[in-house]
């Protein structure tokens, strides 16, 4: 589940965002166990068609692997410098490192909006923040495709997949210097899991039952076995937190102001923050890993690209985000300024309503993404710096680099278009949020592209949370709506049930597409155990919906960021988070 | 009628005008598309879902009941809760309060001082090049989107100069100053060439009268002639104007506090109405209203200091 909501509201104020965040979250991991497979994750992503993560551990070596995967992590994820690889280090106090002392400005685009509780959060600039703040048993890799030891460092299966056994660092503690308990770790994890005001539940399903037998034990029961277990133990969401705050913060009328006062096991502590200031994050001196990064970070909000920018070749501010893609070159040609577009798990697409005639007729879905030219959209709208979407699945965990997607073919969507229902084209609606350029921008162009095979494109330009309500309700009159999505954990689970499976709520990301036959593949790729026979499962899923086309598929866009010449380290991952211990300021 | 009871009537019908104003206020929000359950809850909650946070939020309940429920709120001095925020409005919105009222006064205060000097200037310089000049000037000023013409002054000031910060309120008074000096002088410069082209017109209008020649005759200086008598009496239409704007420049607000980054009402308000978060809309736009009336109020009292023979009736 997701949220999305709040980056339209941000959206809207930025009229020159080309890429809009309307995405989703973030978050994942490799498929099965990912145990023992960190360092095979790298290997395989660059030999094999898909991008399997082929974890050893899982069911067939559930033994041997967990504790391998410290290092294997640690060796393709050479930046965290050993944060995985060792496991036991604990409650090493903080080391005396080169940015020691120093502060770190950063000019953010939005403000948090959610309570500064895990499994209450549902928008980025919240959890932006979370992650530096609480800690999860698991991390995602930087790589985005595995996971890695984060306040567990072992982790081991029964043989039938249904028994996890999870063991924590030794001396944990909260930033306030109390030690974690058993009973911390199940209090969180129910909540996430289990109650309905966790926004996340849908993704914790499997889970029946947690025991704490001892402080430093976890052994969770699923009620069948679930690949994505890993993956979703990594999600921002299941951070731990004392058991007092979790309880607490499931009251009705729970004042979300005292979350502002964390208490995690995260690299970082806030001491109270109200909306409308800058948000300070000072060094936890509890914190489990030794770092050397900064002592404080000062996170301002500007929500204009423009102020952002000028803050940050003003000297006022050190790292921006959400750089236009229209100025991350000659911003980046500054001479004390570095800009850059990471790659994450997103998608942008056009939805359209598989139910409505004649968007009901495979022929012309396929013919309407044929006749859009990718590549003239990825120069004009995301300056070159978004990728071609070949897949319906983002680049992450089962990608399948080898699809095709829809390149630009007009003649052969103009014969898509004969064999349809309409072969004399047809009418209709293209509803966009109003203040998205990007949307602006590629509505504008399909309609000028998809003129030539005889469809003829009315632009409406409303407001976002009319548009979402819209589509949301399947009204008939909208037709095609832009949208897109980000990942929000390390796994296809998330995407593919949300996006393809269809038949009730919320219909296949509201095309109405149905397929009881992909249905079926999903559900029994969420059961499979064995990664190889995973990674085919998907490979048929991706390939299946590619060809329904229930969507336009465009682009994957990339998360952007400038920054000045003396800071070091600053990495947004695969699902779009990033971590401040690992950034150092050289001045 | 004196000015006591001319205050008691005002403020006996500002309640009316606020009744009117809630009344509007709470159908038009109401009546725009857009279901907040599904803005709070995000893309991928399901129906079912929303369905429940309806519930919580009292969105289910008929109309007349929610209105109900925001008006008595009001007599408690409660705005409710933040649909988004989740926390209480009262402390969101008005801590903001402060911040706007800030920037509003000081835009104000810097468009006084533009103008006075300014508008003498060109009214005693009628036609000259200076006077041209000026007028050109301030017209560019006034047809240019605010949130460009502020780029265009941190541009100058900020990333040239190095004078003023580019985007933020600071902690301190002294910081608050500096930080809000470009937005305050963005309004103004709008504010101010309305005014200077009324307080003008008003100049050489008042120059022609026979009281200004009389002064002159009796041989008073050009300066005592033109601050005592000819500014006073030329100043009263333009101090009308002057509070009138005051509804406008809290509206510019909005735009300026998004450009400078700036934690007002403005910022707050605009968040709010894209996410459908009715009450903190709500009680913004009430604050707003009674601060407007106020200052209207203000202004009217103020003509019978700059006009003795001004009577309230």
């Amino acid at each position: 589940m997701d949220k999305d909501m709040t980056r339209d509201i941000h959206d809207a104020g930025q009229q020159a965002e080309p890429v809009r965040r309307r995405l989703n979250r973030r978050h994942f991991l490799a498929g099965a166990a990912a145990a023992a497979g960190a360092a095979l994750l790298a290997a395989c992503g660059g030999s094999s068609a898909t991008n399997t993560p082929k974890p050893a551990g899982a069911t067939s070596a559930p033994a041997a692997a967990p504790t391998a995967a410290a290092a294997g992590a640690a060796a393709t994820a050479p930046a965290t410098s050993g944060s995985a690889a060792a496991p036991t280090t604990a409650a090493a106090p903080t080391t005396a490192g080169a940015s020691k002392g120093k502060t770190l400005k950063m000019a953010r685009n939005a403000e948090p909006q959610s309570p500064f509780i895990p499994w209450q959060i549902d928008d980025n600039p919240c959890l932006f923040i979370s992650v530096n703040m609480y800690d999860t048993l698991l991390r995602t890799t930087k790589d985005g495709l595995g996971v890695e030891p984060g306040l567990a460092t072992k982790w081991e299966p029964t043989s039938d997949g249904l028994t996890w056994t999870f063991t924590l660092r030794d001396g944990l503690k909260f930033s306030d210097g109390t030690p974690v308990k058993g009973i911390d770790v199940k209090t969180s994890l129910d909540m996430v899991s289990k109650r309905t005001k966790s926004v996340w539940k849908d993704n914790y399903k499997a889970i029946k039952d947690i025991q704490t037998p001892d402080d430093k034990t976890v052994k969770m029961t699923l009620s069948q076995p679930h690949a994505p277990i890993l993956a979703e133990l990594a999600m921002f969401c299941s951070a731990i937190l004392p058991a007092q705050l979790a309880m607490d913060s499931d009251k009705d009328g729970f004042d979300a102001t005292i979350a502002t006062k964390s208490k995690g096991t995260g690299a970082y502590m806030l001491n109270g923050w109200k909306k409308g200031d800058p948000l300070v994050l000072t060094r936890n001196p509890n914190y489990w890993k030794s770092t050397t990064g900064i002592d404080t970070v000062t996170i301002e909000y500007v929500a204009d690209d423009n102020a952002r920018i000028l803050k940050l070749q003003g000297g006022e501010t050190d790292i921006i985000d959400f750089v236009p893609l229209s100025q991350l070159a000659s911003l980046g040609q500054q001479p004390n300024i570095t800009t850059r577009a990471f790659v994450i798990q997103q998608s942008s697409f056009l939805i359209l309503n598989n139910t409505i005639k004649p968007l009901d007729d495979k022929n012309v879905r396929q013919a309407l993404n044929y006749a859009l030219d990718k590549d003239a959209l990825l120069k004009a709208v995301y300056f070159g710096q978004a990728k071609f979407m070949n897949s319906p699945i983002p680049p992450g965990t089962y990608y399948d680099k080898t699809l095709p997607g829809y390149p630009f073919n007009l003649d052969k969507a103009k014969q898509l278009m004969a064999a349809s229902s309409v072969p004399n084209g047809f009418t209709t609606d293209f509803t966009i949020a109003s203040g998205n350029n990007t949307a602006q921008q590629i509505a504008t162009i399909a309609k000028d592209q998809w003129s030539k095979i005889g469809v003829t494109v009315n632009i409406q330009s409303q407001e976002a949370s009319v548009v979402r309500t819209a589509y949301r309700e399947g009204t008939g009159k909208l037709a095609i709506i832009s949208s897109a999505w980000t990942n929000d954990m390390n796994d296809p689970t998330e995407i593919v049930n949300y996006e393809m499976r269809g038949g009730a709520s919320p219909f296949a990301y509201w095309t109405r597409y149905n397929n009881p036959a992909l249905n079926d593949k999903i559900t029994a790729a969420d059961l499979e155990q064995d990664p190889t026979k995973r990674a085919a499962d998907y490979a048929e899923i991706q390939k299946i919906y590619l060809d329904d086309a229930p969507l336009v598929f465009i682009s994957y866009p990339p998360a952007t960021a400038g920054w000045q010449k003396y800071v070091d380290g600053f990495f947004i991952d695969g699902l779009s988070y990033y971590r401040f211990e690992d950034v150092k300021v050289n001045k | 009628m004196g000015r006591a009871a001319y205050i008691r009537k005002r403020l006996v019908l500002m309640i009316f005008v606020l009744f009117g104003v809630t009344l509007i206020i709470f159908s038009m929000i109401h009546l725009v598309p857009g279901d907040p359950a599904f803005l709070i809850l995000g893309e991928r909650a399901t129906d079912q879902k929303a369905a429940e946070l309806r519930h919580q939020l009292g969105l289910d309940q008929s109309l007349p009941l929610q209105y109900w429920n925001f008006i008595s709120g009001i007599f408690h001095g409660n705005f409710g809760m933040s649909l988004l925020y989740k926390q209480p409005v009262n402390s969101l919105v008005f801590r903001r309060v402060p911040v706007s009222l800030f920037l509003a006064a000081y835009a104000m205060g810097l468009s006084a001082i533009i103008t006075l000097p300014v508008g003498l200037w060109a009214a005693t310089h009628k036609n000259k090049i200076s006077d041209h000049l000026i007028r050109a000037a301030f017209l560019f000023a006034l047809t240019t989107p605010s949130f460009w013409l502020g780029i265009l002054l941190i541009l100058l000031f900020s990333l040239r100069l190095h004078l003023f910060p580019v985007a933020g309120y600071g902690r301190t008074f002294p910081q608050h100053l500096k930080y809000l000096f470009l937005p305050a002088l963005t309004l103004s410069l709008q504010l101010s060439a309305v005014l200077i082209r009324n307080l003008r017109s008003g100049i050489i209008n008042t120059l022609d009268s026979d009281f200004v020649r009389t002064a002159r005759a009796k041989g008073l200086t050009n300066r005592t002639v033109l601050v005592g008598h000819v500014l006073r009496n030329a100043l009263v239409s333009t101090v009308s104007i002057f509070g009138l704007q005051f509804s406008a420049v809290i509206g510019g607000t909005v735009i300026i506090e998004t450009v400078f980054a700036i934690p007002g009402m403005g910022q707050l308000l605009f968040t709010s109405i894209t996410a459908r978060d009715y009450p903190v809309v709500q009680a913004i736009t009430v604050t707003t209203a009674t601060l407007v009336i106020l200052v209207n109020l203000i202004v009217d009292l103020s003509y019978s200091f700059l006009d003795p023979r001004v009577t309230y009736e």
